[in-house]
């Protein structure tokens, strides 16, 4: 590197004061104007956060909001060059952390957890989709999973339920889906039980015929309940594209 | 030559309307690097109509970290794929100490900054295989000075052979901030290797210090020194409308596009009728 240490320094210094709000004299600033860079910053990383998380800031206090963005921004190196993409950092610094909200709020950490999985499946890179059918018979044809999809547990309801209404009452285990519909873009939530999850998983893994889906939901449900259960899934899917169609072959 | 910086806010009636008709569009690769969906649909339809600029936020040309060459491969993968004419980035920092600001600081005024950063932008040239434009940024504050701005700004010319982009409101704000004459300035660089022009609106919040918005209307004062650029220059340079917030009407944005081209074609004009 070429650069002095005292030119190093004057940069860490102000980066330091940028990320902190601790001002530490620099002395050939303007003192009067320097601050307009810690102001601007910080609107900056207000902004994202809270555009990325609308269900936590609105949970938490405008203090314990305030707080967490200026504990984060002053305690975590942003490591993300793209700025949409740094909010995600604050779910590690929460964990890693332990950080004192989470006791307050023990949900916090999956509320935030399931706001990213939002943004992530409405942006993430698109998927190759093969060709398929758009007409089948789902109990003859193979049916084609929506590639652009994220499946999570939760311990909590928070795709369910205004989060200031869970309680530990509500504890439990819920899973949701969170895939994009192709021509919109738009992410499409689906509450799900364990055989619909072990359907969607196996679907991602490689091609399952019907009978191999009954299976699945026979080890949770009569064989009557089971099929009622599995059809009505599969048509619900296909309507709201987390299935795309009957895969042609080949 | 002039266009638009690309904004998700009018993305759908850019393409639905024919009222905004920019020469090209700018966007920030950052913005657009790994995106899918919805936005990458659009956008994808919007470089397939208009010539693509970019102009990079996080690159951090005058950081005293290392290069990020993870994030400079994602970038030339860009580049390529979208065909973009024009890379450019800002005479500034915006990382240090492994850590990501997201917003452009000034770099010291020194002449070891001078070679450390002119070193890095002739290594990021070698690495995207391309020319870029360096943009002289707006400041609130110096950070440490030994030259001056303009000193500054052609040293670094001097050392790196990259292109310049004249932010002429940047050079407005800066002037008023810092208290020197703009034309001044703009007369003491080498507008040979000026091969880009941005242009913007900004916010006066006080007697003595401007920010740099993007959020308003361009003011006259700015369109004067654009003017005077043109005249300068003598040949005919892509210029940009940069509008960031408070985006208004797109028939407010194309009449202050408009408003540059009559300005750049009157003064190319004279000039050439000058000559004959």
């Amino acid at each position: 590197m070429q650069l002095s240490n005292h030119s190093y320094m004057q940069q860490s210094i102000l980066a330091a004061y940028c990320r902190t709000g601790e001002y530490q004299p620099l002395t050939e600033v303007n003192e009067k104007h320097v601050h307009q860079y810690r102001r601007l910053i910080y609107n900056i990383i207000d902004d994202s956060i809270s555009s990325a998380y609308p269900l936590t800031s609105n949970l938490l206090s405008s203090d314990e909001w305030n707080k967490l963005i200026k504990d984060f921004f002053s305690g975590h190196s942003c490591i993300s060059p793209q700025v949409w993409n740094m909010p995600e950092e604050l779910i590690a610094f929460v964990e890693n952390r332990n950080y004192y909200l989470i006791e307050k709020y023990p949900l916090l950490l999956e509320l935030l957890r399931f706001e990213w999985l939002e943004v992530e499946v409405y942006m993430m890179e698109d998927e190759l989709i093969p060709a398929c059918n758009q007409h089948g018979d789902f109990q003859k044809d193979e049916l084609l999973l929506n590639p652009e999809i994220r499946v999570s547990g939760f311990e909590y309801p928070v795709h369910l339920r205004n989060a200031s209404e869970i309680g530990e009452s509500d504890k439990g285990q819920y899973y949701t889906s969170l895939h994009r519909e192709p021509d919109t873009g738009k992410v499409i939530f689906t509450d799900l039980g364990m055989p619909h999850v072990q359907l969607i998983d196996s679907l991602y893994n490689g091609r399952t015929n019907y009978q191999q889906m009954l299976e699945i939901f026979y080890r949770y449900a009569s064989e009557n309940e089971a099929k009622m259960a599995l059809d009505h899934f599969i048509k619900a899917s296909l309507k709201s594209k987390l299935l795309l169609g009957f895969l042609i072959n080949n | 030559m002039v266009g638009i910086g690309y904004r998700k806010d009018f993305a759908e009636e850019f393409l639905t309307s024919n009222i905004l008709n920019p020469s090209f569009i700018e966007v920030a690769p950052e913005n657009w690097i790994g995106v899918g969906g919805f936005w990458k649909k659009h956008f994808t339809q919007a470089i397939e109509k208009y010539p693509l600029f970019t102009h990079g936020l996080s690159l951090s040309i005058g950081s005293p970290d290392d290069l990020d060459y993870q994030f400079l491969g994602q970038l030339k993968k860009f580049l390529n794929e979208t065909n973009a004419e024009v890379y450019s980035e800002h005479l500034s920092f915006s990382k240090c100490d492994n850590a990501h600001l997201y917003d452009l600081l000034p770099i010291p005024f020194t002449e070891d900054a001078v070679k450390h950063v002119a070193s890095r932008i002739n290594e990021v040239q070698n690495i995207l295989e391309r020319r870029i434009s360096i943009e002289i940024v707006s400041y609130y504050s110096p950070l440490s000075v030994e030259l001056t701005e303009l000193e500054f700004v052609n040293a670094i010319l001097g050392e790196a052979s990259c292109d310049l982009l004249l932010d002429v409101n940047n050079v407005y704000v800066n002037s008023f901030n810092h208290q020197y004459n703009p034309k001044d300035f703009i007369n003491g660089l080498p507008l040979e290797r000026v091969n880009y022009i941005h242009m913007a609106g900004h916010e006066k919040i006080a007697d003595d210090l401007i920010i740099d918005t993007h959020g308003q209307a361009i003011i006259d004062p700015v369109y004067d020194l654009f003017g005077y650029t043109m005249k300068l220059l003598g040949r005919d340079v892509p210029v940009l409308l940069e509008r960031d917030f408070n985006i208004p009407e797109m028939q407010e944005l194309q009449a202050e596009m408009d408003h540059l081209a009559y300005i750049k074609s009157k003064t190319l004009i004279r000039r050439k009728d000058a000559v004959i």
